[in-house]
């Protein structure tokens, strides 16, 4: 077996807001460690706090407690000067590509920008020479490159996103919600891309989404959050065909799925809405939309994340 | 089709048009615009079944809402224009009728629910007002008799009598959409049109309001028009289905026709594009390209510049819909030939 190599481990990574109700836990002690060149899928509703986990990691906001292990470095206190040249080494592509770009600069200039920003390239011939490169590897035709986003359809527009993380050689791209603003032709051209820069580039994704259905297809690990924290993680392959938190397994059933006539497992329907993130008691968190619910459940703390078979972790009293 | 054809046909036609709630009929929207005229719509024909829902797929400027804003004859005017066709909805034709009985039509005949539930809502009235606003108008009802319709309908939606008082704000994404469907469904239309109204949900939530929709529907012998881009809640909610490309229908027919016995390349594509009929690993099938620009579309068939089977004959002409067995039409050219399947329908 090769030799892994961990990338980023995070441990008890925590993210508090003050709020005037008090504090919200966006984010709770979450731990999770992902090889080079592997996919880890962030997966939850709105609010479970997946994309404040995403913008943490790469210390955008400031973590409330735990630690960030970037490649051998423990990053968690290091200052701006400092992780402004981690930031070369990690990137971020965004949800929506058209407020993640400004309006008044050309694709040139949006490209090239990172590489200036960095000073990896100094002439300007080789700036325009490494943009070009970079348009040709995400598929934009060279045509465009004295075009402005507003001129290009939200494909294109994500593929300029794509170009910009990719401009200064990263290992590790968080993608929050890479492909949720696009049509599903557009989808599959844009998951394709990044698939192939993967495995061209040995690029290590964490891959933010809402939708389990793209994560299936794109992940090696799957961790599904709620309310801050993970409630289960296992190979992607695993939770699929045995999905344990009750969470996951209401999660799964609510996807449509496109097939007509044929047999469909039965659907579990979730009762009431996810809760509010601000004062959470030490309990289930899940407790009150959960109808394997228990009267140990009411009893207990807090569930953490127990190994049930092996690299499948689940957080729940009864799940086996 | 031939004018014989035609003649033969018009009898079945009529016959066939009682069934059916809704009739569009060689419908052409234009936007005219100073930059140029934008084709939304071009010659669309489509039916909805009584008591049936039809779900309208398509990607984004496909036409879809411009579909749905022609049946309220809603479209913004300048720049839209209806240049022809004909829209009859319960044996009337809404593109002939005058403003009072659109008023009329819009609300007690047919009701809209859009995709953004917060902008649908009025933040300064509470949802009870909001409900009973929209009785008012249509019903001859005193205020008070009103509000009691607006908790009942809250109720019916699953949303307690008492948050009759709360405010938008302070219901969650899920619950401001169930308001939405309890003001649509208030004065009792018998044709609801929704327009995209669980993507913006959550699909835990999702999952909750598309029961809620089937259930509201069946049980009050509605039929519905479900517009959509998830081939997903097309096969969890309608009975019927219609592809939609650069403003005209490609493929039609029932859900089983449409998913089992895929006719159009078009559908073919969205199929194969979708990541969770896949196993992990194996490379999505994109289409190629992009949709075309609605002001310059192609001459022939809009779809040919991506479509894997496309031939000079495409170029030619626009195809018409064709019988393809049962409910089941297409408009593919590919079809002149016979023996033509698609690589879906070629092993079994």
């Amino acid at each position: 077996m090769a030799e892994k190599k961990i990338i980023l481990e995070v441990q008890n990574l925590t993210k508090y807001f003050d709020t005037p109700k008090g504090k919200l836990h966006a984010v709770d002690g979450v731990n999770f460690s992902i090889e080079e060149g592997k996919t880890l899928g962030i997966v939850g509703e709105s609010g479970c706090g997946k994309s404040t986990t995403g913008r943490t990691l790469l210390k955008l906001l400031e973590p409330t407690a735990g630690k960030i292990i970037f490649d051998g470095q423990d990053i968690t206190n290091y200052r701006r000067s400092q992780m402004r040249k981690m930031r070369t080494e990690m990137q971020m592509i965004f949800q929506d590509p058209f407020s993640s770009l400004d309006p008044r600069q050309s694709i040139m200039q949006l490209i090239s920008e990172p590489i200036k920003e960095h000073k990896l390239l100094n002439s300007k011939a080789e700036i325009e020479k490494r943009t070009l490169e970079l348009m040709d590897i995400v598929g934009l035709a060279r045509r465009f490159v004295n075009t402005y986003p507003h001129e290009l359809d939200g494909g294109r527009r994500q593929r300029i996103g794509i170009a910009r993380a990719l401009a200064v050689n990263p290992k590790l791209i968080v993608c929050d919600e890479p492909v949720s603003a696009l049509d599903v032709s557009i989808q599959a051209q844009i998951l394709n891309l990044l698939k192939q820069l993967q495995r061209d580039m040995g690029l290590t994704y964490i891959f933010i989404t809402h939708d389990l259905s793209v994560v299936k297809y794109f992940s090696d690990d799957i961790a599904v959050m709620y309310l801050g924290q993970m409630v289960e993680k296992a190979p992607s392959a695993e939770i699929f065909s045995n999905p344990t938190h009750p969470y996951t397994q209401a999660l799964l059933s609510a996807i449509p799925i496109p097939v007509v006539g044929k047999e469909k497992p039965p659907r579990k329907l979730l009762r009431g809405e996810i809760t509010s993130p601000v004062n959470l008691p030490d309990q289930c968190r899940f407790m009150k939309r959960c109808d394997a619910c228990q009267e140990c459940c009411q009893n207990s703390a807090n569930p953490q994340l127990r190994e049930i078979a092996p690299n499948h972790f689940v957080a729940c009293h009864i799940a086996k | 089709m031939s004018e014989k054809n035609l003649e033969k046909t018009t009898a079945a036609a009529a016959e066939q048009e009682k069934d059916h709630i809704l009739d569009i009929k060689d419908l052409v929207v234009h936007f005219e615009t100073d930059e140029g005229c934008v084709k939304a719509i071009n010659g669309l024909n489509l039916s909805v079944r009584r008591e049936k829902t039809l779900g309208l797929v398509g990607e984004t400027g496909a036409g879809k809402t411009t579909t749905a804003l022609s049946i309220l004859n809603l479209v913004p005017s300048p720049p839209g224009v209806i240049k022809g066709g004909s829209i009859v909805l319960d044996g009337k034709d809404v593109l002939q009728m005058k403003e009072k009985e659109l008023e009329h039509m819009r609300g007690n005949e047919v009701a809209m629910i859009f995709q953004d539930p917060m902008t649908a809502l009025n933040p300064v009235m509470t949802v009870g007002e909001q409900i009973a606003e929209s009785v008012m108008l249509h019903e001859n009802l005193s205020q008070k008799d009103a509000f009691e319709r607006a908790k009942e309908m809250l109720k019916m939606v699953g949303i307690a009598e008492s948050r009759a008082y709360d405010y938008p704000h302070q219901f969650s994404g899920g619950m401001r959409q169930r308001v939405v469907i309890a003001i649509a469904l208030a004065c009792r239309p018998h044709f609801l049109i929704a327009d995209e109204p669980t993507t913006a949900l959550d699909v835990t939530i999702q999952a909750q309001v598309l029961d809620l929709m089937k259930e509201l529907i069946n049980n009050n012998h509605m039929s519905m028009l479900l517009i959509t881009h998830d081939l997903g809640v097309v096969a969890e909610v309608c009975d019927d289905v219609a592809v939609m490309y650069a403003g005209r229908i490609v493929e039609v027919g029932t859900t089983d026709e449409v998913f089992n016995a895929t006719r159009h390349p078009y559908t073919e594509g969205l199929f194969d594009s979708l990541p969770n009929l896949k196993e992990q690993g194996e490379e999505l099938v994109p289409i190629k390209g992009m949709m075309p620009d609605p002001m310059h579309l192609p001459e022939g068939c809009a779809f040919a510049p991506r479509c894997p089977y496309a031939t000079e004959a495409c170029n030619q002409s626009v195809p018409e819909l064709r019988p393809a067995g049962g409910t089941h039409y297409v408009a593919c050219h590919a079809y002149d030939d016979p023996n033509f399947r698609l690589r879906r329908n070629a092993n079994g």
